[in-house]
């Protein structure tokens, strides 16, 4: 409680006259709201500023930090609920917005927002409703993103405001009306920049509804004329419109600025970037304020102007040079167009941002070929501002902004027609329009040619223009730079210095004077009279430029633009107030004009219906009275606007000269009289009008400040950017002088490389030379070198030969010496030799006599001889015929050798072919035998299937007698018949009986048996039996032809037998039966063949076996001969192994060598 | 039918327009030519002697039969044939009344399958024998591996059927006596086995496989109706004769698609 009071006690002394105290106090509660970060302090202090108002309060609530954000929007909330604090706290809630707090991104979170818009959606008082709607107008660029939730909201709160505006509830004031109009009207500007889709959709379903059509008939559709087609509605959608990414790249005075684009009223837009062709004109503007040469407007009326003025229209020019506007427009050239003309043809938005290098092209396109509508307008609108309001230029635009409201009413003062008159001067737009023309041209001249120029004057004015276009587009870069420079220290010049002063259009109040506010009050009635309808009307009558004029809202910037010049005027007050002064006598031909093109006012009925008429009247009322007293003269004039802002200002001045007015006419004691003072006397009603009036302005004011602000500081962002530029821009200067500098290096170093290569080429060659010199002396010296060798070896040589020579004399010498011993020792042989020889040369005379003697004698014989000769060369020539004869002989003889050699190869060669043919008919031969073996074996097998069918067919037949042979024996008839064969049938029974059981190779035994006496036996004895007793030799063949005769069978006995014995003495044999039926049969030539070579393989052992068998059967046979009973024993014999055989082995054994003992004696 | 260079080049055509039997032609001049029953050599100059040899061993046999009394002239010529047959392997048993082994009833199947085919009892009776004899020395040891093969071509072909099968249990007791052992003597006409057996006779048994599964593709509907085995055996035993001859030409298209031309296939 103690803190509370505290707190109440600082709160006092918060207001206290002492800055000391109250600096200090304020330090103290910041402190506390660092420290504390509880509600209570900022409850109490928002509690307190509602009661009292106080401005340190303010003060503090506006600089709130981040803690205390949401303690202050509840309390603001919990406020607005409340009706009675509703207004003021929505005035602190205004102030916290525009100071734009580091929290306001918590705005679209906060309660306070819906219930904000509750309270615009509720209430009915207009002074809240204006002030909650400039406060959402605030808030909103600094919330884009919060559109999503409360976008129908805010288009409600349109709808709702926009029908009041027109319905008027009946106890709602009319001048609040024109606020809340105003206010309304900038909502709409924010929500179409904003919003541009879904408003424009809620606009087509809200007014399409019957009961709102008058409402957009008479407040939206004036409004929809003062904007542009938004981009967002061709580009975007409404989807894109609120995505969050859309916004966040905009701050918030991004967003205000893209709202202002749209505007296509003076007082609202900005017309930054050249934004299209419909801005042209609007851009110029901006460029002239900044760098005041006029040359764009130059340009478009030089080829306009003599293209399309018609003579009329000329003539009104001289007519129209109205000495109000002439000052005007010379008063800014003439201190400014002297220095820089030629930039403003080229002037582009991009140079004066400075963004780019200044482009040439562009700069003169607009104005002649491009732009149709430049053209169009720069002889509507341009023309008729030459000194076109800066409305959006860098820095100087909030002034001028503020200044336009000011001097508004300046124009309209200087053409002052009667008031009701003006209401059917429906050709004054255009009339504004052209009379700028003179002025314009008026710019370029020096300032000499101050005065206006004559109708006469005109065609060389033109042709001067003409030629001026060259030397300013020679001039044109130049300009752009300087242009550029000139525009940043104008810009920063001026923003320094007026915004003391101009800021506030109550400062402006004060300036002008009491003459101005009866303008105001005039032209705010002809700004609310402005139709387009009227002005369309009037242009359509006007010629080949109709047709483009038909678009144009922008007459209205043009007559608002007329004011302008008030601007630069309100830097040169001194010259202003001589060219202020209206002339009246200019006027009649204006409207004369105005007439004379045959205008009828058709818009009288509308201007009731445009403007809130009660507000009109009240105004009008006032001002009439007021400015018969202090002007004695009412001026007003219709100008083409009616933009809400304008009617407002209009109303703010009239509202201001008339309290003025009435502050004197109450001869009150002071002026300065208080409020509550003042509301005293006057009725309470209006005096609360007036006063709610003033907070409505207040909270205006307020809202162009931020507006001011966010321009402010968009422009710092330019001003940045443009100064970015030139610094880059000096530094490619720099840049590009370093690079001279390094290329005259380069040169440099280059020449000095160059000189150093002639020298270095230059030694090269002194050195060659050299060396090809010293090359040749070593040369040389080397051949000499050579030489003197050469010589030294050649004598070298000659001291060898020298040495040889005396050595091969030595050895001469020695064997001289030698031949000389030798020679001496010869000679005493020879010496006796010599003896021998005389002796021996007697003995030769000696027989040389004996030679000659004999000599005679062969002399002697040899003529004997000749006598002999003739008779031998018959001989040799019978001998020679006989040789040839003989070799004749010889030669036939070899002729018929080599005859007989050819016939006999010829023989050969016949016998080989034959040989050949002989082969082949052999391989034929063998080829067929071989296909003859085939068939034959085809046959053959096919004989033997049938032969072994046959001996199937005997099996079977056999059987077939066996079984029969059965079946007779069983019936015992047998028996009966013959007892004594019996024994025997049984035998054979049984016999066959075994072969049944074994094989059928017993029958094949029986052949043997059959055949065995002559065939079988003979064969095996030669081998076998003589064979195995070899020594006998020749016995053999002897026995053999005794054996083939049967009528031994003593001796067929023998043979088996003896070979039997010896091979029972080498093997024991055991398997007999079993053998038996290997053996081929003996019945066909061919078995016969087969046992031959079988035997000739296998000597003994098939033999033996087989004789042995054929002997056993034989044995058994002749046993059976002699006895039957003998004969049942036998087959049991052949079975088994051997028991029984050893009785007639023995026997055998006897006859046997009885037998061999025989063949002994016989051989 | 070795080679493309051998093959009668209208074939390729023949076989578009659909007519398969102008390589069969060939087929059989090649077996006439090699005489895969052996029955007559491959020498002309010999055939009439051997034929008379063939005539003799037929006459004799039947002589014996007829003296023995184990045929007269009233025996059906079947029966004259098996009686030969067992005679001229040793088998013939002891009395003509004594029961038929089975065997000697897959012989009864082919000689009567055989006696329409051929007119003459001599050259029938050795046909007969030397095809049974084929069946009993070259194809022994192939003939029991056929059902195996059959199932599996059956799977390729048509795996449901197999399975439909097996479920009913019926894949053991499928009549593959009938068709392997007898080939199918009395299953399909004559005209249809005809066909069959020149391929057999020249050297595929698988063929009896193919035909096989054929039947069985061919009556699918039917088979895949019946439930119990016994009824499929029962139904496939006696099949329909009138699409025989569709199913043997299948049944060869089967065998070339699987085994290639019939020369490479055993």
């Amino acid at each position: 409680m103690a803190q509370q009071a505290n707190v109440g006690e600082l709160l006092s002394m918060l207001d206290s006259p002492m800055l000391g105290v109250r600096d200090d106090v304020t330090a103290v509660f910041k402190e506390n709201l660092s420290s504390d970060r509880g509600p209570m302090l900022v409850n109490t202090l928002v509690d307190y500023y509602l009661e009292t108002n106080s401005q340190p309060v303010l003060h503090i609530l506006t600089t709130l930090q981040e803690p205390h954000d949401k303690h202050l929007l509840d309390k603001i909330n919990e406020y607005v609920g409340k009706a009675a604090t509703r207004l003021s706290i929505l005035s602190l809630l205004g102030h916290v917005i525009r100071l734009q707090p580091s929290w306001k991104h918590k705005l679209s979170q906060a309660p306070l927002l819906p219930s904000l818009l509750k309270c615009l959606k509720m209430d009915t008082d207009v002074v809240v409703l204006t002030t909650g709607v400039l406060v959402l107008i605030t808030m909103l660029p600094m919330i884009p993103q919060s559109g999503k939730q409360h976008l129908l909201d805010f288009f409600d709160i349109f709808g709702r405001l926009s029908s009041w505006c027109l319905k008027k509830p009946g106890h709602v004031a009319e001048v609040y009306l024109v606020h809340l109009h105003a206010s309304v009207y900038a909502l709409f500007h924010r929500l179409y920049g904003m919003y541009p889709c879904n408003f424009v959709s809620f606009l087509r379903s809200h007014y399409s509804m019957k009961e709102n059509l008058e409402t957009f008939e008479e407040v939206v559709k004036p409004m929809m004329e003062h904007v542009r087609i938004h981009p967002e509605l061709v580009t975007g959608s409404k989807d894109h419109e609120l995505d969050p990414r859309r916004w966040k790249r905009l701050e918030t005075h991004d967003v205000v600025i893209e709202c202002a684009k749209i505007s296509l009223d003076p007082t609202e837009a900005s017309y930054e970037d050249g934004y299209s062709v419909s801005h042209q004109i609007s851009a110029r503007f901006p460029h002239r304020s900044a760098d005041v040469t006029a040359s764009p407007y130059v340009d478009t009326q030089n080829s306009y102007g003599s293209a399309t003025s018609t003579p009329s229209s000329t003539s009104r020019l001289t007519l129209l040079n109205t000495p109000g506007q002439l000052p005007q427009t010379l008063s800014s050239p003439s201190t400014r167009l002297i220095t820089e003309p030629p930039q403003a043809i080229l002037w582009s938005p991009s140079m004066v941002c400075g963004m780019t290098t200044p482009p040439t092209s562009p700069g003169n396109v607009p104005p002649d070929l491009s732009h149709p509508y430049s053209k169009v307008f720069g002889t509507t609108g341009g023309k008729g501002t030459p000194l076109g309001t800066p409305a959006t230029s860098p820095p100087p635009a909030p002034l001028c902004h503020t200044d336009d409201y000011v001097h508004i009413s300046l124009p309209q003062a200087t053409a002052t027609p009667p008031r009701k008159e003006e209401r059917t001067d429906s050709a004054r737009p255009c009339l504004h329009r052209q009379h700028h023309l003179p002025n314009d041209r008026g710019l370029e001249e020096p300032l000499g040619s101050k005065g206006s120029v004559t109708l006469s004057d005109l065609p060389g004015f033109l042709g001067d223009l003409a030629s001026e276009e060259d030397s300013i587009e020679k001039d044109k870069e130049e300009a752009a730079i300087s242009k550029e420079l000139s525009e940043i220290t104008t810009a920063e010049a001026e923003h320094v210095v007026p915004r003391g002063g101009f800021d506030s259009p109550f400062y402006r109040d004060s300036l002008p004077g009491s003459q101005r506010k009866t303008h105001s009050a005039a032209s705010s009635a002809q700004g609310a009279s402005m139709n387009p309808e009227p002005l369309h009307s009037s242009l359509d009558k006007l010629g080949p430029d109709t047709p483009k004029q038909a678009f144009t809202p922008i007459d209205l910037p043009c007559g608002s633009a007329d004011e302008s010049p008030a601007g630069d005027r309100a830097r040169q007050t001194s010259l202003e107030t001589s060219i202020l002064t209206p002339s009246p006598c200019k006027i009649p031909p204006q409207r004369g004009m105005g007439f004379g093109s045959g205008q009828p006012p058709p818009y009288d009925h509308l201007f009731e219906v445009a403007l809130p008429k009660t507000a009109y009247h009240f105004v009008s009322k006032k001002t009439e009275e007021l400015l018969k007293k202090a002007k004695g003269s009412t001026e007003e004039d219709f100008l083409p606007s009616t933009s809400p802002m304008e009617v407002l200002d209009r109303l703010i001045q009239q509202g201001a000269d008339a309290h003025s007015k009435e502050l004197n006419k109450l001869s009150l004691p002071s002026k300065s009289v208080d409020w509550t003072h003042f509301g005293g006397s006057p009725p309470s009603d209006e005096i609360r009008t007036l006063r709610d009036q003033l907070l409505l302005l207040h909270n205006q004011l307020l809202y162009e400040r931020f507006k001011r602000q966010q321009h402010a500081l968009r422009n710092r962002r330019l001003l940045r950017k443009v100064i970015k530029a030139a610094a880059l821009e000096e530094h490619n200067a720099a840049m590009k002088d370093q690079l001279k500098l390094q290329e005259k290096d380069i040169q440099m170093w280059k020449v000095s490389l160059q000189k150093e290569q002639a020298r270095y080429s230059q030694l090269q060659e002194q050195r060659d030379t050299v060396v090809t010199q010293l090359h040749s002396q070593i040369r040389q010296l080397q051949h000499d070198r050579e030489e003197f060798y050469n010589q030294s070896q050649e004598l070298q040589t000659k001291l060898e030969d020298c040495r040889n020579m005396i050595a091969e004399l030595r050895i001469e010498l020695k064997k001289a010496n030698n031949k000389v011993c030798h020679t001496e020792l010869q000679l005493s042989q020879v010496s006796q030799k010599l003896s021998n020889s005389e002796s021996v040369q007697q003995q030769m005379e000696f027989l040389n006599r004996q030679l000659l003697v004999l000599g005679e004698v062969n002399e002697l014989y040899l003529e004997q001889l000749q006598n002999k000769h003739s008779d031998t060369t018959k001989e040799v020539e019978m001998m020679k015929a006989a040789y040839r004869k003989e070799l004749e002989k010889n030669r036939s003889h070899v002729l018929q050798q080599n005859q007989r050699l050819d016939t006999s190869q010829k023989r050969i060669l016949e016998l080989e072919s034959h040989l050949a043919k002989k082969d082949h008919l052999l391989l034929e031969q063998k080829k067929y035998l071989e296909d003859v073996k085939l068939q034959a074996r085809g046959q053959l097998q096919a004989a033997e299937s049938r032969y072994e069918a046959q001996k199937r067919i005997t099996q079977v037949f056999e059987l077939e007698i066996l079984d029969l042979y059965g079946r007779l024996e069983k019936d015992g008839l047998l028996k009966k018949l013959e007892e004594e064969k019996t024994e025997a049938a049984e035998a054979a029974e049984e016999r066959l009986d075994c072969c049944d059981d074994g094989c059928s190779d017993s029958v094949v035994g029986h052949n043997e048996e059959a055949s065995g006496h002559n065939g079988e036996t003979k064969a095996p004895r030669p081998g076998s039996t003589w064979g195995s007793s070899g020594s006998r030799g020749g016995g053999g063949s002897s026995s053999s032809s005794e054996l083939s005769t049967p009528e031994k069978p003593p001796n067929q006995r023998a043979g088996p037998f003896s070979s039997r014995w010896e091979t029972a003495m080498g093997e024991p044999s055991g398997s007999i039966p079993t053998t038996v039926g290997s053996l081929p049969s003996s019945k066909s030539f061919l078995g016969m063949k087969a046992r031959e070579l079988f035997r000739n393989k296998s000597e003994s052992q098939c033999d033996e076996d087989g004789l042995t068998i054929s002997s056993l059967s034989e044995t058994l046979k002749t046993e059976l001969g002699k006895d039957l009973g003998v004969e049942a024993k036998t087959p049991l014999n052949l079975d088994g192994p051997h028991p029984s055989p050893p009785t007639p082995d023995s026997v055998g054994q006897l006859r046997i060598m009885d037998y061999n003992e025989t063949h002994h004696e016989h051989s | 039918m070795t080679d493309d260079s051998q093959r009668n080049f209208r074939s390729v055509y023949y076989e578009k327009v659909g007519f398969r039997g102008v390589e069969e032609k060939k087929s059989l001049e090649i077996l006439l030519k090699d005489d895969r029953l052996g029955i007559l050599p491959p020498h002309h100059e010999s055939h009439a002697k051997v034929m008379m040899y063939r005539k003799d061993q037929y006459s004799d046999v039947l002589h014996a039969l007829k003296v023995i009394r184990f045929v007269s002239d009233a025996t059906p010529q079947v029966e004259v044939y098996l009686r030969m047959y067992q005679l001229e392997s040793g088998k013939l048993p002891r009395s003509p009344s004594f029961p038929l082994e089975p065997e000697d009833e897959v012989f009864l199947a082919i000689a009567k399958a055989m006696e329409e085919m051929v007119e003459d009892c001599v050259d029938c009776y050795w046909i007969i024998r030397c095809f049974v004899n084929q069946l009993n020395t070259k194809y022994r040891d192939f003939l029991p591996q056929l059902p195996k093969a059959f199932e599996q071509y059956l799977n390729l072909e048509d795996s449901r059927l197999l399975s439909h099968l097996k479920t009913c249990s019926a894949v053991s007791k499928l009549p593959y006596d009938l068709w392997f052992k007898r080939c199918f003597a009395g299953c399909l006409p004559e005209s249809s086995l005809q066909r069959v057996w020149d391929k057999v006779v020249s050297g595929s048994c698988k063929i009896l496989v193919f035909v096989a599964v054929e039947i069985l593709l061919t009556f699918k509907i039917k088979v895949m109706a019946l439930n119990s085995a016994e009824k499929i055996t029962k139904f496939l035993e006696n099949i329909p004769q009138d699409s025989s001859d569709a199913i043997v030409s299948k049944a060869i298209d089967l065998w070339h698609k699987h085994c290639g031309t019939p020369v490479h296939s055993a």
